[in-house]
């Protein structure tokens, strides 16, 4: 709200120094509800990254231990030799690299043909993708396992990954923002000749960079932590996956050793935690990119 | 189909799938063994292989691995291929998944909820031949136990990995209050007690209770018998809106709103295992974990009375897919037998802290070293055979378990009179029973 300066002169002082106590108050507040919210998200994590490093006794004892009297780090190497962690590591790292690699293809291919190329039945075809958006997992888990099964690919990677690889929330992202670019820059590269992959290549994927980290971002997460599927679609340990190496640690009867559980639970997020951080600045850069276009 | 309908279908994934796989009737057509490979194709050449699909890890799992390990060491048909996969609710899933899809395993470990699915939807073998052929005895088996597995005098689900709920109590606040060290006869006598533990002994509280999310329902199941009520009965005609249940539900409400002796706890184990409240009711299961983790002399007894002894069984046995080919089949009954023995039920039940499940394995030595060692778990053993199978409406209802717990959760947090909430709970209990009502 912009205040004149006419307007401004015409107030007693007075006003104008409770204002400025008030936007100094107000400005508290914001840090504190910024530091509150902080909170929320670090506590987890430095309670998890601290129990990872205490025995169960420390970790049950109420008013709460924050910081190990005498750090376990024997935790780590039993968590890693509770079950084939070197083996679940691999499994995880091809099942994801490759899920992601297929999923943003197929979606960047999809969302790239729905907005610059003309075609019959278009906008039925985005409707079926919109709709493809609501149908919750567990709906499609018996289809796909039966599909998988009869193709004699159950414990296989490529039964792992294939039924991940179109997502149709990844193109209809992508799809959206394909909108906002300025087609006088498509046309022009037309003009000189270049094709849709090109196109695709050259022009469109650099300019949706932000948004492009944003959709491996999701879907690596999503990749990483997925437990149902893989849980299903493989029977033996030698294909099993990290979250459901995780699950190798816990007891029926909730005799935890949380200790080692919360070891394993810190190498098992540290590479998203990682590559999170990492791939940051390419969102926040993104963000005020789009911002300054506005 | 209404969107009700639809949810509860569609709601938990887990209910779903095994709707889906009672469509499909397993017991004929051409069903395949889940393909081996790796190490255990090479183990189990020029052997009969059985897929089992197990749901223990960690501790339990390893101690599964060792026995499954061992008879394949001991004999040269047979190969156990154990699996493990995921939580007993996850197993049934993947077991409801794979019957759809015919790839199914010879032989499975279900819990005492999930099992009665499989056997309504005619997947499991009746094993009552096998025990005659073998020579195993169904009576070594505990009663309470095999007869939860045993219907219209057939056998089809094998007690293996069983626990109960157990009533603790903190034994150096009771010295300090001047009371006996054994439990309360009565929960009337906890009562009278409750003045002195948290006077003298110290307590914040006498008893903790606890939540949905912690399986209070079948907690709670131990005193709607104990006040001579039930759930409901075997033809899901639902009583818990009467009687003896609506009676156990309001001394509860009076013990933790007007004595303020007792109180919901999020996880009974920690609270208790801290001191804040003097007693409590965990499992069997939880006994090695409270031990490990109280800071002080940990006491355990059966569960108090009141008007009479009321105890509930929980955990998993096994079954044999009927789909699997007779030889498989059998094959799979041979480390059922294998792990009735007195020797390896003894060491599973030592391992893991479940009940052993036979006399023989109970009466054997090395199990009366390990009570005289353990006079804690003892008080769970001794107590085993007084248990009795869970009420349909908490086994068989879909979200039985925590449309009951959440009526209890509003006694035990707003103070709802028994009456009023229960009857909310019957009333979602018969809407939901419709379902398996006419499914069965």
């Amino acid at each position: 709200m912009d205040v004149t300066a006419d307007e401004a002169r015409s107030r007693p002082r007075g006003v104008q120094e409770t204002q400025s106590r008030w936007a100094g108050l107000g400005s508290v507040m914001q840090y504190v509800l910024l530091l509150l919210t902080a909170l929320v998200f670090i506590v987890p994590l430095f309670w998890m990254a601290t129990a990872s490093l205490k025995g169960l006794q420390e970790i049950y004892t109420f008013p709460p231990v924050w910081i190990p009297t005498q750090p376990k780090w024997e935790n780590y190497p039993n968590a890693w030799n509770a079950a084939p962690f070197t083996r679940f590591y691999i499994n995880t790292l091809i099942t994801t690299f490759f899920g992601v690699g297929l999923e943003i293809v197929n979606a960047a291919l999809t969302a790239y043909a729905l907005v610059f190329l003309r075609f019959p039945g278009k906008n039925l075809i985005f409707i079926v993708l919109l709709a493809a958006l609501m149908i919750p997992v567990q709906v499609t888990i018996l289809p796909n396992y039966l599909t998988i099964a009869a193709l004699g690919w159950l414990n296989t990677y490529q039964g792992i990954i294939l039924p991940g690889a179109s997502v149709a929330f990844t193109a209809f992202l992508l799809r959206q923002h394909f909108l906002t670019l300025p087609t006088a820059l498509l046309e022009a590269a037309r003009l000189e000749g270049a094709g849709h992959l090109q196109l695709l290549w050259r022009i469109v994927l650099p300019l949706s960079r932000p948004v492009l980290v944003t959709g491996i971002l999701i879907s690596v997460v999503a990749k990483w932590n997925d437990f149902l599927w893989p849980l299903i679609v493989t029977n033996r340990l030698n294909m099993r996956v990290l979250p459901i190496g995780l699950s190798y640690l816990f007891d029926r009867e909730g005799n935890n050793q949380w200790g080692i559980i919360m070891a394993a639970t810190i190498f098992v997020v540290m590479p998203i935690v990682i590559l999170f951080i990492w791939a940051q600045r390419h969102i926040i850069s993104g963000l005020i990119a789009g911002a300054t276009k506005g | 189909m209404d969107r009700r309908t639809f949810l509860i279908r569609s709601g938990g994934a887990v209910g779903s799938l095994i709707l889906v796989g009672c469509g499909n009737n397993s017991g004929s057509g051409s069903v395949q063994q889940p393909a081996a490979t790796g190490e255990a194709a090479k183990a189990a050449e020029g052997k009969t292989r059985v897929v089992f699909w197990s749901s223990w890890s960690a501790t339990s799992g390893e101690a599964l691995q060792k026995l499954a390990d061992e008879f394949n060491a001991s004999q040269k048909e047979i190969f156990i291929d154990n699996q493990y996969q995921g939580t007993y609710e996850e197993t049934a899933q993947k077991l409801a998944t794979a019957l759809a899809a015919r790839q199914v395993p010879d032989m499975a470990s279900l819990s005492e909820v999930t099992w009665n699915k499989f056997f309504l939807n005619n997947s499991l073998q009746d094993m009552t031949g096998y025990f005659t052929e073998t020579k195993l005895d169904p009576k070594d088996y505990v009663e309470s136990l095999i007869g939860e597995g045993t219907k219209d005098g057939k056998i089809w689900w094998v007690p293996f990995a069983r626990s109960t709920p157990l009533f603790y109590y903190n034994r150096d606040m009771f010295k300090k209050a001047g009371l006996p060290d054994r439990g309360p006869k009565t929960w009337d006598e906890l009562r009278e007690w409750g003045k002195d533990l948290m006077g003298k002994g110290g307590a914040k509280k006498v008893f903790a209770y606890t939540n949905a999310k912690n399986y209070n329902a079948w907690h709670f199941q131990a005193n709607v018998w104990q006040w001579g009520g039930a759930y409901s009965d075997k033809d899901f005609n639902i009583l818990i809106d009467e009687g003896g249940a609506v009676e156990a539900g309001e001394w509860l409400r009076k013990f933790v709103h007007q004595d303020k002796m007792g109180y919901m706890a999020d996880d009974q184990s920690i609270d208790f295992g801290n001191g804040l409240a003097a007693t409590t009711q965990q499992s069997t299961g939880s006994l090695g974990g409270i031990v490990e983790t109280a800071k002080f002399e940990v006491g355990t007894a059966m569960l108090p009375e009141q008007e009479k002894f009321g105890c509930p069984t929980g955990g998993a046995g096994l079954g044999i897919l009927a789909s699997a080919p007779d030889e498989r089949k059998r094959a799979a009954f041979e480390f059922i037998r294998f792990l009735a023995k007195p020797e390896n039920a003894a060491s599973w039940a030592k391992t893991t802290g479940y009940m052993p499940v036979t006399k023989s394995a109970r009466e054997s030595k090395e199990m009366q070293a390990y009570f005289k060692e353990n006079p804690n778990y003892q008080v769970a053993v001794e107590q085993l055979p007084k248990t009795q199978p869970q009420d349909t409406a908490r086994l068989l209802i879909p979200n039985g378990d925590q449309t009951i717990g959440t009526g209890l959760e509003r006694i035990l947090v707003n103070n709802t009179p028994a009456q009023e909430a229960f009857k909310n709970v019957a009333k979602q209990l018969e809407d939901d029973a419709k379902e398996v009502k006419e499914s069965a």
